[in-house]
């Protein structure tokens, strides 16, 4: 019972030069909205800090979320980090990144597969529906993290 | 680096930021500034010196790069070493040698202020004291909280040290430090107006406590403009309560921070309004966005252009058509209650205010909506309310009345929405405006003076962009884009009067650019671009030629036009101007009509009705198949081509009229010149020649202008007869021209005819010794007596022999003389116009006749000054000014070029060309059924003619204007003769009566007629010599500011429409 009362444990987050707040305030809302507990990281995230509060608040699931156009760089840091953690925990927590990945617009269509192949369970990148990622992260958060071996680029 | 910024002279000052705010403030002007930052020292320079250099009271800006925001100088040099720019100014790592010679280029005619966004500034401002900068911004929590994720517990102290350190090291080399709180703005939107006013306060307080003495206290642009005038009315009256009263201190203003619209349109709406929030809500200083905002970093330009609208829109909105309230008229309790509550509650919480702050925020006595900071509580929420205001949705544990965060909680979709609100609405408002009805203009008459107008809308459209589409409409009844003059199919043989170096329509010289409105070739650069026999700028272009000129500029103008404006040409007849549903309805003759918001009336030369003398003559010659009458009119218009080979031919008229006309009946004829070997011309006929036989009340064609020694831009400097004098004459009400004006104009003639020689002989420094003295002694005992001194002085130089110069006699030299025939009149005449060719190749510079005839020409706008709008008595301008000056003036100083008076001479010698003599009649004879003409001083001189051509161009005169345009208007009472104020009775010239600029017609009421302009030959007489066709190259003249200034008050109407739906919008 206790578990069907638990709410689902969201990380939310951006990549350590992104100082832009407003799409981590609206993430937030909509992903309360849907149920989730947020746990909001804020502005310009270290590698480490990200890290740490996923060690220590085992969430059902990271959102990443960058417009700066450095989230395909940043990005690429620190889900290598992520997946190279000691604690299978921390390596395995599903995480999801989407926003302005890169400065060129529809032109970056190839950073997705790259941010996939670097171990992102999924990216949304500009002009995404928002249904999908609702969908997406709501499949991420209740899955078994070890048993997901694709992602979805939208 | 340094070299990159080139010499920029000694080091100078920066002047205080403080003291220049004042300073502008007690001007009523408001202090516009750009957010910019340029990585490289001489882009820095650049983008400075623009700002300094522009057409507003600005402010300079340079911003930090992101690396030295965090300190991360390593980076910031990493990157300079590896030529990558940087999204700012590197400040420490350039050095305070390098920033001060970057700031040295604005020429220390502004203060340059530094913006950083660091949460430790210790390190820039230790470098902007070391290069001599003394004004920066931020805060311990306007800088901390929403981009950084250091604790308040180390921002804090931080800011106490650097704001510390900055006041005494700035104090120490002689500078007062500022700072202006960054508190006014916390994330940029959705924060509640009496938060940010409460941070904004609490900054400056702590500002104050680290010694600072000079603050502005901050404030961004929200959603609602009455509101933010609130905000800033609170924020006013909250700084004079709290900051102790040694600290000076301002207000400075954001433009809205949050999303910025995506539409230029609604860019620029909302820049608007934040330039009349400014100066509405009493803030002195206004920190601007360009339309790019939204898309990129803005370039210089667009910088630039942004702040000069801004500083117009600024004072506009002084103005009563601006329809926000002020300061004072609003009701700012609510704002000024709640930011009080936070004030008190944060200070009472510690006597330090950094302290206090930090408290506060543990507490959640202060909590920024939507701050994700962790020292941030995040339990308050901002929204907007149903009249746009922004307001409390959760106040968390803020000390503000219940009342407050009586709304529902905001939801991730609401969010969307509000933070696309504001761009969302101006967007919405930009496209309405855009999409509206365009905001018409119809230029009437398409000569120099309507295409005049035409380029000046050109240029301030391009450069003002307003919202508003534009429609001008250039409308010509001849030829569009010439007009009837100048029109390009008449006969190669009539020339313009002006050398074509002399000659431009543009507003500006000719740059790397295409040709453009406020920037193209004059006549002579334009001719020698498209003909390969171009003969030197000193020649004389046909007519032909200057209305192909006059079409070329057309294009040039209407290529220049934004994209928002049109330009239509249209080939047709206006007979009638009525007003009809708020605007202005033109009837074509072709049939159609055209709707209109402003009508600029530049018709130019009449065909006025015949009267008196020349109606008989025109009768007689109807009456009889042996005469025939021309009547006066422009050559070109004349039906010359008609006249019989052979024909014997009388000429009314020795002036320019009547060198056209001779000029069509002999080399339009095929016959030609050819040099005499002995430095003057024969005259080859070609047979199909008239016999000529001219006269005049002088008997003298008019002489030739002086060669052309003077360079375009060539400007004469008065010494007695100035602008300074004539004004100060006019003070004491209307002017009698001959005992008054006259003698100072006459002495600068005479001191220019005696110096002139004098130079001649010993050179410029005996010249300018001679000027002095004759001036000094002019001065001291009258213009009454100037011929007589400068006549003594030159002989004094050592110059004795010249002839006086009287104007009375070059204007008729065979008053009183009688001749024994025709032959010796003949012989007289040929002297004279020989001695007035050897006085003319003297030149306008060096020779003394043609230089000091000069002066009447360039002195023609001081005796505008001293003329127009009734400066002299009625009595005076009817008899001294229109009877005897004017004519005289024209006579002596508006000559042909020499070539044409060589050719008279020739063309007498071949007996092609008689001139009857002076004070010549022209009669018609019953008898013969045919006219007579003769000179009662000449014996013998009585020669029977079959034609006559009156070689006189019409002057205005409204009674006898049979146009239907002239009709309706006059019928209307829109157009009524100038009358002079002085006596009620028509002042003699029969032009219509206009306002001065932006010269609107004055009506039968005696009130100006919104909506309309009057320029040029119609204006004749309430002005003096309007008949201009185009400009010089250089300083603008009177011909260039009169189309200026009615396309400014033109275009005025198309900015008022486009704000209003802003205003609508805002207010809803």
């Amino acid at each position: 019972m206790s578990r069907e009362i638990r709410k689902k444990r969201i990380v939310l987050s951006t990549v350590s030069s992104d100082s832009h707040t407003w799409n981590l305030v609206f993430l937030q809302l909509l992903l309360e909205e849907l149920g989730y507990e947020v746990v909001n990281l804020g502005s310009c995230v270290p590698d480490e800090v990200l890290v740490e509060a996923v060690r220590t608040h085992a969430p059902d699931s990271v959102v990443i979320s960058s417009v700066n156009g450095h989230g395909h760089i940043d990005g690429l840091r620190v889900i290598t980090a992520l997946r190279a953690d000691r604690n299978p925990a921390v390596a395995g927590v599903p995480v999801m990144i989407g926003g302005k990945l890169g400065i060129r617009g529809a032109a970056d269509s190839g950073l997705a597969d790259e941010l996939l192949a670097a171990g992102f369970n999924a990216v949304f990148t500009e002009g995404a529906d928002p249904d999908e990622f609702t969908r997406e992260l709501a499949r991420l958060a209740s899955a078994d993290g070890l048993a997901l071996s694709e992602g979805i680029a939208a | 680096m340094t070299g990159a910024i080139g010499t920029t002279g000694p080091a100078g000052r920066q002047p205080d930021f403080q003291t220049y705010v004042e300073q502008a403030a007690a001007a009523a002007q408001l202090v516009v500034q750009p957010r910019m930052g340029m990585s490289g020292p001489a882009e820095m320079a650049a983008g400075l010196s623009a700002v300094a250099a522009s057409r507003a009271r600005t402010a300079g800006t340079i911003t930090i790069d992101s690396y030295t925001r965090v300190e991360d100088m390593r980076s910031a040099g990493a990157a300079l070493a590896a030529g990558k720019p940087l999204n700012g100014f590197p400040i420490v790592n350039h050095g305070p040698h390098t920033t001060a010679r970057v700031v040295d280029s604005t020429g220390h005619r502004i203060p340059v202020q530094v913006r950083h966004g660091s949460a430790r500034p210790g390190h820039i401002f230790e470098a902007m004291v070391a290069a001599g900068l003394s004004a920066s911004e931020g805060g311990p929590v306007s800088y901390c909280l929403p981009y950084s994720r250091i604790p308040l517990a180390e921002a804090v102290p931080a800011w106490v040290d650097a704001s510390q350190q900055f006041a005494e090291t700035a104090s120490a080399r002689g500078m007062r430090a500022h700072l202006e709180t960054f508190g006014g703005c916390m994330l940029g939107q959705l924060c509640p107006p009496s938060l940010l006013v409460a941070i904004s306060v609490l900054e400056a307080v702590f500002f104050a406590r680290c010694g600072l003495t000079s603050v502005s206290l901050s404030y961004a642009q929200q959603t609602h403009a009455i509101q933010d005038i609130e905000a800033l009315a609170a924020l006013r009256r909250l700084a004079q309560e709290y900051l102790p009263e040694e600290v000076a201190r301002h207000v400075v203003l954001y433009t809205y921070m949050g999303v910025y619209p995506s539409t230029d349109s609604g860019a620029q709406l909302l820049l608007d309004m934040s330039a009349q929030i400014a100066v509405r809500g009493g803030a002195e200083r206004l920190i601007v966005k360009t339309a790019a905002e939204a898309h990129r970093i803005p370039t210089v330009a667009e910088n630039i252009t942004a702040l000069e609208r801004v500083a117009d829109l600024g004072r506009h909105a002084r103005s009563d058509e601006c329809a926000l309230p002020w300061a004072r008229q609003v009701d700012y309790g609510t704002v000024y209650t709640e930011a009080s509550a936070l004030i008190q509650a944060v200070l009472a919480g510690d006597p330090d205010p950094g302290t206090a702050l930090r408290k506060a925020f543990a507490a959640g006595v202060l909590d920024v909506p939507f701050c994700l900071h962790r020292d941030n509580a995040g339990a308050a929420q901002g929204a907007i309310d149903e009249d746009g205001r922004l307001v409390w949705a959760k106040t968390g544990a803020m000390p503000l009345p219940a009342r407050a965060a009586a709304r529902p909680a905001v939801t991730s979709t609401r969010l969307l929405g509000m933070l696309r609100h504001t761009a969302e609405a101006h967007d919405r408002a930009g496209a309405l405006a855009r999409g509206g009805s365009p905001y018409r203009i119809a230029v009437v008459g398409s000569g120099p003076r309507g295409l005049a107008v035409a380029e000046r809308l050109s240029a301030r459209l391009a450069a003002e962009q307003p919202e508003r589409a534009v429609e001008i409409s250039v409308i010509d009844k001849a030829e569009v884009g010439a007009g009837r003059i100048w029109r390009t199919d008449q006969d190669g043989s009539f020339l313009m009067n002006t050398a074509c170096g002399e000659v431009t329509m543009f507003s500006g010289p000719s740059d790397d650019g295409p040709a453009r409105a406020g920037a193209g070739p004059s006549l002579g650069e334009w001719w020698a671009s498209t003909d390969p026999d171009y003969p030197g700028p000193n020649s004389y272009a046909p007519r032909a030629l200057y209305g192909r000129y006059l079409g070329f500029y057309l294009d040039a103008v209407e290529s220049s036009l934004p994209g928002n404006a049109t330009l239509r040409r249209v080939a047709d007849e206006v007979t009638a101007v009525e007003w009809e549903d708020q605007g202005w309805r033109l009837t074509l003759a072709g049939g159609g009509a055209l709707r209109t918001d402003r009508v600029v009336l530049a018709t130019g030369h009449p065909v006025t009705e015949l009267s008196g003398e020349q109606a008989e003559l025109a009768a007689f010659g109807a009456a009889h198949p042996g005469a025939r009458y021309i009547r006066g009119d422009s050559a070109a218009d004349m039906p010359l081509e008609t006249i019989a080979p052979g024909s014997r031919v009388a000429v009314l008229g020795l002036g320019l009229s009547f060198y056209d006309v001779v000029a069509a009946l002999t080399t339009g004829r095929g016959g030609r010149f050819e040099a005499d070997g002995r430095g003057g011309l024969r005259y080859l006929p070609s047979g199909r020649e008239p016999e000529l036989v001219a006269g005049s009340r002088s008997g003298v064609p008019m002489p030739a202008r002086g060669l052309n020694q003077k360079r375009p831009d060539w400007r004469y400097r008065a010494r007695l007869f100035t602008p300074e004098r004539i004004t100060a004459l006019r003070r004491g009400g209307p002017l009698d021209f001959r005992d008054d004006v006259w003698p100072w104009l006459n002495a600068e003639v005479q001191l220019v005819y005696y110096a002139t020689a004098v130079r001649a002989r010993y050179g410029g420094e005996a010249e300018q010794r001679c000027l002095d003295a004759a001036t000094a002694q002019i001065l001291a005992e009258g213009a009454t007596d100037a011929e007589r001194i400068a006549r003594d002085t030159a002989a004094r130089f050592g110059v004795a022999e010249p002839d006086r110069l009287d104007v009375d006699r070059l204007a008729r030299p065979f008053a009183g003389l009688d001749f024994t025939g025709p032959e010796e009149f003949t012989a007289r005449l040929t002297g004279l116009l020989a001695a007035d060719i050897a006085q003319a190749r003297l030149g306008n510079r060096h020779g003394p006749l043609k230089a000091a005839l000069d002066v009447l020409r360039d002195v023609r706008g001081t005796i505008r000054l001293a003329v127009d709008y009734g400066g002299l008595t009625a009595r005076s301008h009817r008899r001294d000014f229109l009877g005897r000056f004017a004519p005289l003036s024209s006579f002596l100083a508006a000559g042909p070029p020499v070539e044409r008076l060589e050719q008279l001479l020739a063309l007498m010698a071949a007996g092609v060309l008689d001139v009857v003599g002076p004070s010549a009649r022209f009669a018609a004879d019953p008898a013969t059924g045919a006219f007579t003409v003769d000179s009662p001083q000449v014996a013998e001189s009585l020669r029977v003619c079959g034609t006559l051509i009156d070689a006189r161009i019409p002057g205005t005169d409204l009674g006898r204007d049979p146009a239907p345009l002239t009709r309706q208007l006059t019928a209307a009472g829109i157009w009524v003769p100038a009358v002079d104020p002085a006596d009620d009775g028509p002042s003699g010239a029969g032009g219509v009566a206009v306002t001065t600029a932006p010269y609107r017609p004055v009506d039968l009421a005696g009130s100006p007629v919104d909506g309309l302009y009057v320029l040029g030959i119609p204006t004749e007489g309430r002005r003096w010599f309007m008949q201009v066709g185009s400009t010089r190259p250089g300083p603008w003249t009177q011909f260039t500011s009169d189309a200026d200034a009615i396309a400014a008050d033109a275009l005025a109407g198309a900015a008022d429409r486009s704000r209003l739906p802003a205003l609508e919008g805002e207010r809803r």
